[in-house]
């Protein structure tokens, strides 16, 4: 135990599994919202005629769509909504006044609320794939690409940290940070990201620019590596790419959080 | 690295010095939508508020000072910027040797700042996990966990609440759960804003005794808000008194109700009939309906008074009071008071 500092971080992160299991039933409906949207996606591009320019089969679609509601998970931070909350009604105060990194407790929220998540989200997705057993094909799955899948879930999941977060800072200047997120993070992430339509299938030009932006990585590009239809050379171009975006939301937040520190007025008391 | 500035090396004399301190707040015209929310991000329409004004203080080491003033005076405003939640527009702040606003982790260790009773603890929980996740945050070994939580816990007679959620405890258990947090790290600082508020008087009672003794066995220095005069009377020996963000006052409780009161309230309900005592120096009806009379009595007539009206046998009820603390502060508050 001697490498493990118990310095709160993980009573935390316990405290937090604690409470978000007293509040199963909302994950419940959070589990079938992460579920249905998919379904439906994926039952449209079945039942519609495939142009000859569409790389993706049926099959592409079925694993496509199977896989996105646990990736849409993983990759899903609330601290959007919890932070700006945090900032309006003064409870961001308690964590200023402890000897602990005061994100941290919303980083920590966010990945229990995410991992508890897959309890309901995994034997779903395998019921579904049940169904869909003999028309997914799964023969290339390789140990490298299953690291590769793992490899760009974490990337996935901290890009979307730093973008969230980078938002739910700005809750320091705008009262009403969900619109923008609803915007930045909700609509353009599912529209670049891969959501609506995977990122693969897109026109040629808008597909490049999708691969420069950030989105891709939240979403369509560990279920790309998963269906093995990236070469290892785009596999670390997309690591390269993401791991860019990673880094510069990361100062941009370290840098908004400085400020935003100065004009944080701690309501409440 | 050490994190520790070079002026902590020294004992400080003073646990808190301020400075010509400062604290502005815009209030910001509220911006309707999105659009108006992005236009005022580039310029805000805003009115300045002056909350704290040019506050000087030194509070020694150990001394329970109590701060007092009438509502939106910059009690709280002073507290959070001494506990490095806000930081200062201008002016210095100084406490243990600290910038309370770069909150560093050994500045952070050696204070509390109670602000009503869901601060610390964490509202889905019992009180004995917020305990156990403070240990840990703080660093404490087990014996000195165990020792103190113990301690605490006699003191404050929390332990039937310590395993129920915190969200279902009531008012008082709460905040003697949230006294029992924020003391577990043993802080040299306690800042306190309106402790009792909303207690029932045993209840107040028991925070405050609760509070001498824990002082008396810890010493911290204790900066404490309140609005009942009974809070501020049983424990600081100092007061502060702040308007608009203006110290006014500076000194011994004792002086200032001397000075700005040298009467008490007597209240009387009387069986039947009416009033016949005739009223004399240093006294004076202030209220008066029904069977039910209030006079405002010179402290040093009290006694005989109070003795006299019990020796007309006609009386109910009899009660002696100092005048609110609003009114009070009120006095200090008036354009001639000012000046002095
Ligand atoms: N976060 C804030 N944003 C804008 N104005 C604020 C803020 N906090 C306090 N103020 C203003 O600053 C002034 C001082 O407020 P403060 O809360 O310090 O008063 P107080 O002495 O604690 O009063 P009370 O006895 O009511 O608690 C008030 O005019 C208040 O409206
Ligand atoms: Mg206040």
């Amino acid at each position: 135990m001697a490498m493990f500092k118990a310095d709160g971080k993980f009573a935390v992160l316990i405290a937090y599994f604690k409470i978000i299991l007293t509040y199963r039933a909302m994950m419940l409906i959070h589990a079938i919202r992460l579920l249905l949207l998919p379904l439906v996606l994926a039952s449209a591009w079945l039942s519609i005629e495939k142009t000859a320019s569409n790389p993706y089969s049926d099959s592409d679609y079925l694993l496509y769509y199977l896989l996105v509601p646990v990736i849409m998970n993983l990759t899903d931070s609330r601290v959007v909504f919890k932070f700006s909350q945090a900032v309006k009604d003064g409870s961001l105060n308690r964590e200023l006044l402890k000897p602990f990194p005061p994100l941290m407790s919303y980083l920590l929220e966010s990945l229990a609320n995410n991992a508890l998540q897959l309890l309901y989200l995994v034997p779903f997705t395998l019921v579904f794939w049940l169904f869909v057993r003999d028309r997914v094909l799964l023969g290339h799955l390789k140990p490298s690409l299953l690291l590769f899948f793992v490899v760009a879930i974490i990337i996935g999941t901290l890009a979307r940290l730093v973008v969230s977060g980078s938002i739910a800072l700005l809750s320091f200047w705008i009262e009403d940070v969900t619109t923008l997120n609803l915007i930045l993070n909700g609509g353009i992430w599912a529209l670049l990201g891969g959501m609506i339509v995977p990122v693969a299938t897109f026109p040629e030009n808008i597909r490049h620019i999708a691969e420069l932006l950030p989105y891709r990585y939240m979403l369509s590009f560990p279920i790309e590596i998963f269906s093995g239809r990236l070469s290892n050379s785009e596999i670390y171009i997309g690591f390269a790419t993401a791991t860019f975006w990673i880094i510069l939301f990361a100062i941009i937040m370290h840098i908004i959080w400085k400020s935003g520190l100065k004009t944080y007025t701690a309501y409440g008391g | 690295m050490f994190n520790m500035p070079v002026m902590n090396e020294q004992v400080h004399e003073y646990a808190i010095v301020t400075k010509a301190l400062n604290r502005e707040f815009k209030v910001r015209l509220k911006a309707e939508g999105l659009l108006a929310s992005v236009r005022n991000f580039f310029s805000p329409a805003s009115k300045t508020v002056n909350a704290v004004n040019d506050l000087e203080l030194q509070i020694n080491r150990g001394d329970i000072v109590g701060f007092l003033g009438p509502n939106g005076a910059g009690k709280t405003t002073t507290l959070k910027m001494l506990s490095g939640l806000l930081v200062p527009t201008s002016g210095s702040i100084e406490v243990l040797g600290y910038t309370p606003f770069n909150r560093d982790h050994a500045f952070l260790k050696s204070i509390s700042l109670v602000m009503g009773q869901k601060q610390n603890l964490w509202w889905d929980l019992p009180p004995v996990e917020t305990f156990a996740i403070h240990r840990q945050i703080y660093g404490l070994t087990d014996a000195e966990y165990k020792s103190r939580i113990d301690e605490l816990i006699a003191m404050l007679e929390i332990a039937d609440c310590l395993e129920t959620q915190t969200r279902k405890l009531s008012l008082g258990q709460r905040m003697r759960c949230e006294l029992a947090v924020s003391l577990l790290h043993q802080p040299q600082i306690l800042f306190l804003d309106e402790p009792t508020i909303g207690l029932d008087i045993i209840m107040q009672k028991k925070i405050r005794s609760f509070l001498l003794d824990y002082h008396r066995r810890f010493n911290p220095t204790i900066l404490l808000t309140s609005h009942y005069m009974d809070d501020v009377a049983a424990l600081a020996q100092r007061v502060i008194v702040i308007d608009h963000g203006n110290k006014v006052y500076d000194g011994h409780l004792t002086d200032l109700t001397n000075k700005l009161h040298p009467e008490k309230i007597i209240s009387v309900l009387l069986n039947d009939g009416e009033f016949v005592c005739k009223l004399e120096d240093g006294c004076r009806l202030i209220h008066h309906e029904g069977q039910h009379y209030r006079f405002m009595v010179s402290r040093n007539r009290v006694p005989e008074l109070a003795a006299r009206l019990y020796a007309t046998g006609n009386i109910a009820d009899l009660t002696i009071e100092d005048p609110p603390l609003e009114d009070l502060i009120g006095q200090l508050f008036t354009p001639d008071s000012q000046s002095r």
